[in-house]
């Protein structure tokens, strides 16, 4: 109680000099900016990462903070786009004076912030699987991108199911075609064929000629990557409807998403870094905690709020391991430090990015997850080589 | 082929079941209802509540029409009958109302994509390929709603009354028919038939507060280009369905969806009257 006295009044005497010296102060607490679309496209996906975020940080000020400072979220709503993104690092930045961005954002909006971020000097924190190869030197990922994802999927249905032929569908946008040029070049490296790639608007909800051409085409096995919530729900009805009986391996479907579409999402595969069925002590005591400070108002922990919750967590080792929030230290620090968290042990010591134990899970009839196969520490690949 | 040829025609049918009722508001009021998008939802959010109290999926096309038909006709009482004297901004009002629906379903129901109960599954063959069944049951939905309207505007009393204020409302107004009972009754059936479409669609969509936005516009175009007749509206499904479905099929999916669109504007700029005879 003393330590804090003389720190208030060394606010009000100091004045201005408290911007450079506040961080010596013992109650000035560290701010983490969670810039994330709660309006938007995101929006049904951005309450639980909050929600994550809020959990982690009440655990660590239970514990007494990062060096004995509080931790302070501050959430700023991007819209999910580029133009909101804009005013949110703004925001968090400048006038919230946030130490650490640590969040899951829609591409457009990662990108748009980037440069926002270069201009104030905070670490970075991404926490959402992406297209990949992402790059700046305030930048880390703790979630998948295409060369951890992909792989799973395609090599269960050519070596388990036999599938030699392929057809991609995807939505026209960064994601959708960023996912499935991967997906391409990997089945083409593995010796199976693609009998057809096919794209509609982000948009869209009518998938009838896409659907005649996947029929009369006949593959093996179909890989799909649409923008999440509704065109992925309208391509998997109309699918079933259509009684297209190939594999269907769905890169965009999460599983509170699946369980929505009921029997329909019965006998999809999915490929991800977190499913609430992960049979780890970690993961049940995050779910515990998860369902004790929320209650009814939970929403479901997900592959993109999982990696929210371990972010800040490995924000904190990367603090303490540089002992201050001085942003070049706290960079060098988090390629170093690691996290075991729901997900398992994660460390971002590839390029920026970390390997990560994927599961290939397939939807059952009630909607749950089964988790059929997992693949230990799969290595993100050369996402950034020219950063170290 | 035999593929596009059934996509085809159960495309043009279920544009058909979306736009009847945007253009029969459309003939008898000479206003756009752009709430049009948010009965339809309402439609898909009744056959939500059918499957989640666990009736039969059928009962969701009753429930649905009900519902769409006294929302609808309580709007016209308290909306858009004040509005008569201004179109423009009976217009406005209709588009506000449709954001209004959006966000009163979305407080209802949450954001979320919900799932709903399907009445039929699978495939059937026809024309040798197997083609959805639910598809080929919409093209008959669509001919029996057809054969239903025409039987009403060509054989009842109000149907004959409707036909009268199509053609000139001042002229029938001065003969003695009660133009705003005409004006009631179409919004009413007109959103009716727009949550009944709501209803219809749900197998193939998502039942989320937006879905009836991407319908909307496809629709508006088609009533454009279709004047106020229903003959004309049919002709400009089967033209304009199959001219997307053959471009997203032959071409791409992507210029597939702007095809109704822009071919739309082509028309009217060639053809003011669109697919209507006069």
């Amino acid at each position: 109680m003393d330590k804090q006295h003389v720190a208030w009044s060394g606010i009000i005497s100091l004045g201005a000099a408290l911007m450079i010296g506040g961080s010596a102060f013992a109650a000035d607490p560290i701010k983490i900016g969670i810039p994330v679309g709660l309006s938007g496209a995101n929006s049904v996906v951005a309450p639980s990462v909050v929600q994550s975020a809020q959990l982690a940080a009440d655990e660590i000020n239970a514990k007494g903070g990062i060096l004995g400072r509080q931790v302070e979220l501050e959430v700023a709503d991007d819209g999910s786009g580029a133009a909101g993104a804009q005013k949110a690092f703004d925001s968090l930045i400048f006038q919230k004076k946030a130490n650490a961005l640590i969040t899951m954002e829609t591409s457009a909006a990662r990108n748009a912030g980037l440069p926002i971020v270069a201009r104030g000097k905070v670490p970075f924190i991404y926490t959402s699987f992406y297209e990949g190869r992402s790059c700046s030197p305030y930048l880390y990922v703790d979630a998948w991108v295409p060369d951890q994802q992909v792989a799973p999927i395609v090599d269960y249905f050519m070596q388990k199911k036999g599938a030699k032929t392929f057809f991609l569908v995807g939505s026209d946008y960064a994601f959708g075609r960023g996912m499935l040029d991967f997906t391409r070049q990997y089945i083409q490296k593995k010796g199976g064929k693609i009998l057809g790639e096919e794209y509609a608007p982000m948009d869209a909800t009518d998938w009838t000629a896409i659907i005649s051409k996947i029929r009369a085409a006949n593959p093996d096995a179909l890989v799909t990557s649409t923008a999440g919530g509704a065109p992925n729900v309208t391509l998997t009805k109309q699918l079933r409807a259509a009684g297209i009986k190939a594999l269907y391996g769905n890169l965009a479907v999460d599983e509170g998403t699946a369980k929505g579409m009921g029997t329909d999402a019965e006998g999809i595969y999915i490929s991800a870094s977190y499913l609430t069925s992960i049979d780890s002590p970690k993961n049940k005591e995050f779910l515990a905690a998860m369902k004790k400070k929320f209650g009814a108002e939970l929403k479901t922990p997900n592959d993109l709020s999982v990696p929210e919750y371990e972010g800040v967590y490995l924000y904190k080792a990367a603090v303490e391991k540089a002992k201050s929030t001085d942003t070049a230290a706290v960079i060098k620090a988090l390629a170093e430090v690691s996290f075991e968290g729901p997900r398992g042990v994660i460390q971002m010591s590839k390029q920026r990015h970390a390997p990560l134990t994927m599961y290939l899970g397939q939807v059952q009839g009630d909607g749950s997850v089964k988790v059929l196969e997992s693949f230990k520490d799969v290595d993100p690949g050369n996402q950034c080589p020219n950063l170290k | 082929m035999s593929a596009q040829l059934l996509d085809i025609i159960s495309s043009a049918a279920i544009f058909y079941i979306v736009a009847a009722g945007l253009l029969i508001v459309f003939g008898v009021m000479k206003i756009i209802n752009f709430a049009h998008g948010g009965f339809l939802t309402i439609g898909g959010y009744a056959a939500l509540v059918t499957t989640e109290l666990g009736l039969n999926p059928w009962l969701a096309l009753p429930l649905a029409a009900l519902t769409g038909l006294v929302i609808g006709a309580l709007v016209e009482h308290f909306v858009v009958r004040p509005l008569y004297a201004r179109p423009l901004d009976a217009i406005l009002a209709t588009w506000g109302l449709g954001i209004v629906i959006g966000q009163l379903i979305t407080i209802a129901f949450g954001r979320e994509v919900q799932f709903v109960q399907s009445p039929v599954k699978g495939t059937t063959s026809l024309l040798g390929e197997d083609y959805s069944l639910y598809r080929l049951l919409l093209v008959i939905g669509a001919l029996v709603l057809a054969a239903g309207l025409a039987a009403i505007l060509q054989g009842t009393r109000l149907g004959l009354m409707t036909r009268a204020v199509i053609m000139n409302e001042s002229l029938a107004r001065g003969l003695g028919i009660n133009s705003g009972l005409v004006r009631f009754a179409s919004f009413s059936v007109g959103s009716a038939l727009a949550s009944l479409a709501g209803a219809l669609i749900t197998p193939l969509s998502s039942v989320d507060p937006n879905m009836g936005v991407p319908w909307l516009v496809n629709a508006f175009m088609l009533v454009l280009v279709s004047g106020t007749s229903l003959v004309s509206l049919a002709i400009a499904t089967v033209v304009l369905g199959g001219a997307q479905v053959l471009i997203s099929a032959f071409w791409s999916p992507i210029l597939g969806s702007l095809t109704i669109v822009v071919l739309a504007a082509v028309i009217l700029r060639i053809r003011p009257q669109g697919f209507a005879r006069e």
